[in-house]
C-alpha cells in the first residue's frame, strides 16, 4: 500500500517536472510572456554604454547589445510585437530594481563582481574596464607615488578610493581622499585644481576628457589599478533567461559583430556632440571576446 | 516755572492732523488731567512728551530740554519721565521685582542690591510687597498696573505721565489704582494724567485740560470745568461722561 | 519573484579588501553630520537673530539690507549655495587666496558646508525671529524706551527674550531641518552620513542597500527626534509662569 502510494507520487511529480522542462517557461521569460512586455533598465549618462540622446532615447554600446537580446526574446517567445518598456536606473537603484522585478534586464556599465553575484546574475562580460588616473596634462603625475600629499578625487558610490588607500599603506605615502558627488563634479575638482587626479574607470575618464572644453589639457595616466569586467545584469537563479542572454551575446562575439558595435561607440564620433573617445579595444577585452565568460571580480 | 511746555505743537499722521497748534504749560508739582472724546488726540499728546511719538512741528520743552531737538539725549530725558500705559506693558518674562529693577540697573547703573531694596520699598508703597517674585501674568489687572506705577517710580522721575491707567481695568480694581495715584499726587510730583475718572480729577487735579479734535479747547480748575464748562463740546462731553450709563 | 533577503547585520560586515567595517563609516558620517549641523546652527542662531532684529529696526537702510539678505539666502536652493561657496568663490577671490581655499584649507568641504548651511539657515531663523518680535504687543517696545532703555537695551532685555520664547516651536522645526539639510554637504565632498550611505550603497558592494538606507533613515529620524526633545526641554525651562504664548 505504502509502496504503491510512493510510486504514484513519484510518477506524478516526474511527469510534472518533465513537462515543465520541456515546455514550461520559468523566471523572467515566463514573466515577459505573461505580461506581454519586457522592461529594459538603462542609464541616463553612462557614455558610451547607455545614455540618452537628444530625443531622450537611450543609446549606446550596451543598448545595442541589449536590443539584440530583446530580438532574441521576441523570437524565442514568438512575440514579434512584444512591448518594450524603458526604465532609467542609477548606480544606486539598478540592483534593487532588478531584484524587485521592476526591471528585467539592465543595460549599462555595471561591474560583474562576486559580491553582486550574491544578489543578481550577469551575462558573459561584454566590456573590460581598467581603473586609471585622469590628471592635467602638465601635472607631472605618472605613478601613484606622485600623489603624496595631494588631494585625489573619486566619485561617491564608486570603489576607486580603495586602490588609493591600499597604495597609501604599501608605499607609506599620504593622500587626501576627496569625493565628488558625480563624475562631472569629480572632473571639475581636477579642472579647478581642488584635486590633482581623478581615479576612475578609463572609459568614463575618456568620456569626460572628450567632452571637456579643452581635451588636450588632460590625460589618462598611470598603471591599471584594477581590471573589471562589465556585464548585462539580470535576475539570479533564472537559467532559462541567462542561457538566452549568453547565447545571444556569444553568437555576436563569434560572428565578429561585437567588434563592429564596439568600434561604432568607442573609436568613432558618437552623439550627441560627435565626440570621439579614441579608446581602442584593450587586450583584456579581446581576451574576453575570445573566451566568453561571466567570471566576476 | 513750567516743567513741561508745548509751543505750537502740530502732529500729522500722514494726512491726519492729530494735534493742532497745541500750546500748554505744566508747572513743577502740578497735577494736570487731560480729558476729551475718544480719538481727540490725548494719547498722542501725552506720548509726545517723552518722544514715544515724534512731533511734526513746534517745540516741546521738558525739564528745560527741547525734546524735538535731535541733539537732546532722549534716553536720559525719558529716564526722568515715568510713563504708565493703559495696558500696563509689564515685561512678561520678568518677575515683578525684575520688572522694577531692570531700568535702574541698566540705565541708572545701580547695583542690584540697591535697586532691589528700592523696589521692595516701592512695592510696599503700592501694597504688593508679597508679590515681588510673581510674574505679571499671575497678577490681576489692578495689581499689574500698580506694579507698572512702581516700575516708573523706581527711576525717581521728576514727571509721571499716565495714559488712561484705569480704563483697561475691571471696575472693582479701579479704586486700588486710583488710590495709589492719589497718594502720589499728594507727594508733590508733577503728573500729567489722561483719564475720564472725574472723581480723581476733582480730588487731586490742579487743572483740567479739555482736548477735542486735536485742539485744547478749555483749561480750568476742576471745580470750574465741571460746574461751568465754557464750550458746547465740553458740555456735551461731560454729559456723556457723567451719565449713569457710563 | 524571489523575496528580498533582509540582512540587517550587513553594516557589521567588513569592507572588501580593507580592515574597515561599514558601521564605522556610518559612525564617522554621523559624527560629521552632527558637527556640521550643530556648528551651522550656532551661526544660524547668532546671525539669524541679528538679521531678524535688523529687519524690525526703524532704520530703513539697515532693515533693507537685512531684507535683501533674507530674500537672497532663502530663495536660492541650498545645494546651489554650497556649490557657489565651494566652486565659484575660490575663482572670484585673488589667486593666492583661491589656491589656499582649494589646496591648503583644512577640511574644505566640512568648513564650507558649516558656513554655507549656517548662512542659509540664518535667513530662515531671521524670519522666525522677526515674526516673533512683531508678534509681541506694540507696547512692549515703548515700555522699554519709556524707562530710558536704549533701543539696543530694549531689544536685548525686553523684546528678544520674549520673541525667542514665542518662536521656539518654529525654531524647533528649523533645528530639526538643519540635520536633514546637512545631507546636502555631501555634494561638496563632506563625508557626512548621507555621503557614507551613498558610498556604501554604490559600487562598494551590493551590500544589502535597502537595509543601509533604512538604517540611515532611522538615524536621521533619531537625530531629529533628539533635537525636538532638546528644544522641548529648553521650551519648558524658559517657560514664563502663567503666560500663555501668543496671548495679549
Ligand atoms: N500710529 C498712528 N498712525 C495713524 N493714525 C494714528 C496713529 N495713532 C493714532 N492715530 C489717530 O490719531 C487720532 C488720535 O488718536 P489718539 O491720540 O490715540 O486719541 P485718543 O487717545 O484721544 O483716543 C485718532 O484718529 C487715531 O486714529
Ligand atoms: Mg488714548
Amino acid at each position: 500500500m505504502q509502496k504503491r502510494l510512493a510510486f504514484l507520487v513519484a510518477a506524478v511529480s516526474a511527469s510534472f517536472i518533465g513537462h515543465a522542462q520541456a515546455n514550461e517557461l520559468t523566471g523572467t521569460l515566463k514573466k515577459i510572456k505573461d505580461s506581454g512586455s519586457i522592461t529594459v533598465g538603462h542609464r541616463e549618462s553612462s557614455i558610451p554604454f547607455s545614455y540618452l540622446d537628444d530625443a531622450q532615447k537611450p543609446i549606446g554600446y550596451a543598448m545595442d547589445l541589449c536590443w539584440k537580446v530583446v530580438d532574441a526574446v521576441k523570437k524565442e517567445l514568438k512575440l514579434p510585437n512584444l512591448a518594450v518598456k524603458l526604465n532609467p536606473v542609477t548606480s544606486q537603484t539598478r540592483i534593487p530594481l532588478i531584484t524587485n522585478g521592476t526591471v528585467d534586464i539592465e543595460c549599462g556599465s555595471t561591474t560583474n563582481s562576486k559580491e553582486r553575484q550574491k544578489q543578481v546574475a550577469f551575462g558573459v562580460s561584454t566590456y573590460v574596464t581598467s581603473v586609471r588616473m585622469l590628471t592635467k596634462a602638465d601635472s607631472g603625475v605618472k605613478t601613484l607615488d606622485d600623489l603624496n600629499g595631494k588631494a585625489v578625487v573619486t566619485t561617491t558610490g564608486t570603489t576607486s578610493d580603495r586602490y588609493i588607500k591600499q597604495n597609501e599603506k604599501g608605499h607609506n605615502i599620504d593622500v587626501k581622499n576627496v569625493y565628488g558627488k558625480d563624475h562631472a563634479e569629480s572632473f571639475l575638482m581636477v579642472e579647478s585644481g581642488r584635486a590633482v587626479a581623478f581615479v576612475m574607470d578609463d572609459v568614463l575618464l575618456a568620456g569626460l576628457i572628450a567632452n571637456s572644453k579643452s581635451p588636450k589639457d588632460f590625460m589618462i595616466a598611470g598603471p591599471a589599478l584594477s581590471v573589471e569586467p562589465y556585464g548585462i545584469m539580470i535576475r539570479k537563479d533564472d537559467p532559462q533567461f541567462k542561457k538566452l542572454v549568453d547565447d545571444t551575446l556569444i553568437g555576436l562575439m563569434k560572428s565578429g559583430e561585437v567588434e563592429k558595435i564596439y568600434n561604432k561607440w568607442f573609436t568613432q564620433p558618437i552623439p550627441p556632440k560627435n565626440i570621439n573617445l579614441n579608446l581602442p579595444m584593450s587586450p583584456q577585452l579581446k581576451e574576453a571576446i575570445k573566451n566568453p565568460n561571466d567570471n566576476g571580480v | 516755572m513750567s516743567i513741561i511746555r508745548f509751543v505750537n505743537v502740530n502732529k500729522w499722521f500722514k494726512q491726519l492732523h492729530v494735534l493742532k497748534n497745541v500750546s500748554l504749560e505744566i508747572a513743577q508739582g502740578e497735577v494736570v488731567v487731560v480729558c476729551g472724546p475718544s480719538g481727540s488726540g490725548k494719547s498722542t499728546l501725552i506720548r509726545t512728551v517723552n518722544q514715544l511719538e515724534p512731533i511734526s512741528d513746534g517745540e516741546i520743552w521738558v525739564i528745560d530740554q527741547n525734546v524735538a531737538d535731535h541733539r537732546t539725549d532722549i534716553n536720559a530725558l525719558r529716564a526722568d519721565v515715568g510713563f504708565v500705559f493703559q495696558h500696563f506693558n509689564l515685561y512678561p518674562h520678568l518677575s515683578v521685582l525684575d520688572n522694577i529693577t531692570l531700568a535702574p540697573i541698566k540705565v541708572r547703573k545701580q547695583s542690584r542690591e540697591a535697586a532691589e531694596q528700592k523696589a521692595v520699598q516701592l512695592l510696599e508703597r503700592v501694597g504688593l510687597a508679597h508679590k515681588k517674585d510673581a510674574f505679571p501674568s499671575q497678577l490681576s489687572g489692578g495689581q499689574q498696573q500698580r506694579v507698572a506705577i512702581a516700575r516708573g517710580l523706581a527711576m525717581e522721575p521728576k514727571i509721571m505721565l499716565f495714559d488712561e491707567p484705569t480704563s483697561a481695568l475691571d471696575p472693582e480694581m479701579i479704586g486700588e489704582v486710583l488710590q495709589v495715584m492719589k497718594d502720589l499726587a499728594l507727594s508733590g510730583i508733577t503728573m500729567m494724567v489722561v483719564t475720564h475718572e472725574m472723581g480723581f480729577a476733582r480730588e487731586v487735579a490742579h487743572r483740567v485740560v479739555f482736548l477735542d479734535h486735536g485742539e485744547v479747547l478749555e483749561q480750568a480748575t476742576p471745580a470750574e470745568f465741571f460746574s461751568a464748562p465754557k464750550t458746547d463740546r465740553a458740555k456735551q462731553f461731560l454729559k456723556q461722561i457723567l451719565s449713569p450709563m457710563h | 519573484m524571489s523575496q528580498y533577503q533582509w540582512d540587517w547585520l550587513v553594516i557589521f560586515e567588513n569592507v572588501t579588501d580593507t580592515d574597515e567595517f561599514y558601521y564605522q563609516w556610518l559612525i564617522s558620517g554621523l559624527g560629521w553630520t552632527l558637527l556640521i549641523a550643530l556648528s551651522a546652527w550656532v551661526i544660524a542662531l547668532i546671525l539669524g537673530t541679528i538679521i531678524g532684529t535688523a529687519r524690525t529696526l526703524p532704520n530703513k537702510f539697515v532693515a533693507g539690507i537685512a531684507t535683501a539678505y533674507v530674500e537672497l539666502f532663502r530663495n536660492i536652493p541650498l545645494i546651489v549655495q554650497l556649490f557657489m561657496w565651494f566652486f565659484v568663490l575660490p575663482e572670484m577671490v585673488p589667486t593666492n587666496i583661491g589656491n589656499w581655499m582649494k589646496q591648503d584649507m583644512p577640511h574644505p568641504g566640512i568648513i564650507t558646508s558649516i558656513i554655507g548651511l549656517g548662512l542659509f539657515t540664518a535667513a530662515r531663523v531671521a524670519e522666525q525671529i522677526r515674526t516673533g518680535i512683531l508678534a509681541l504687543p506694540r507696547g512692549q517696545k515703548n515700555a522699554g524706551l519709556a524707562l530710558g532703555l536704549t533701543l539696543a537695551q530694549t531689544y536685548r532685555h525686553v523684546l528678544l527674550p520674549m520673541a525667542f520664547r514665542v518662536v521656539i516651536p518654529p525654531l524647533t522645526s528649523e533645528f530639526m531641518s538643519i540635520f536633514k539639510n546637512s545631507a546636502v554637504a555631501y555634494s561638496i565632498t563632506a563625508t557626512e552620513l548621507f555621503f557614507q550611505m551613498k558610498q556604501i550603497t554604490g559600487d562598494y558592494k551590493p551590500a544589502n542597500q535597502i537595509e543601509v538606507v533604512t538604517i540611515v533613515g532611522l538615524i536621521y529620524i533619531l537625530v531629529a527626534f533628539s533635537a525636538n526633545r532638546i528644544m522641548t526641554f529648553i521650551e519648558r525651562r524658559v517657560q514664563v509662569p502663567g503666560y500663555i504664548s501668543g496671548g495679549k
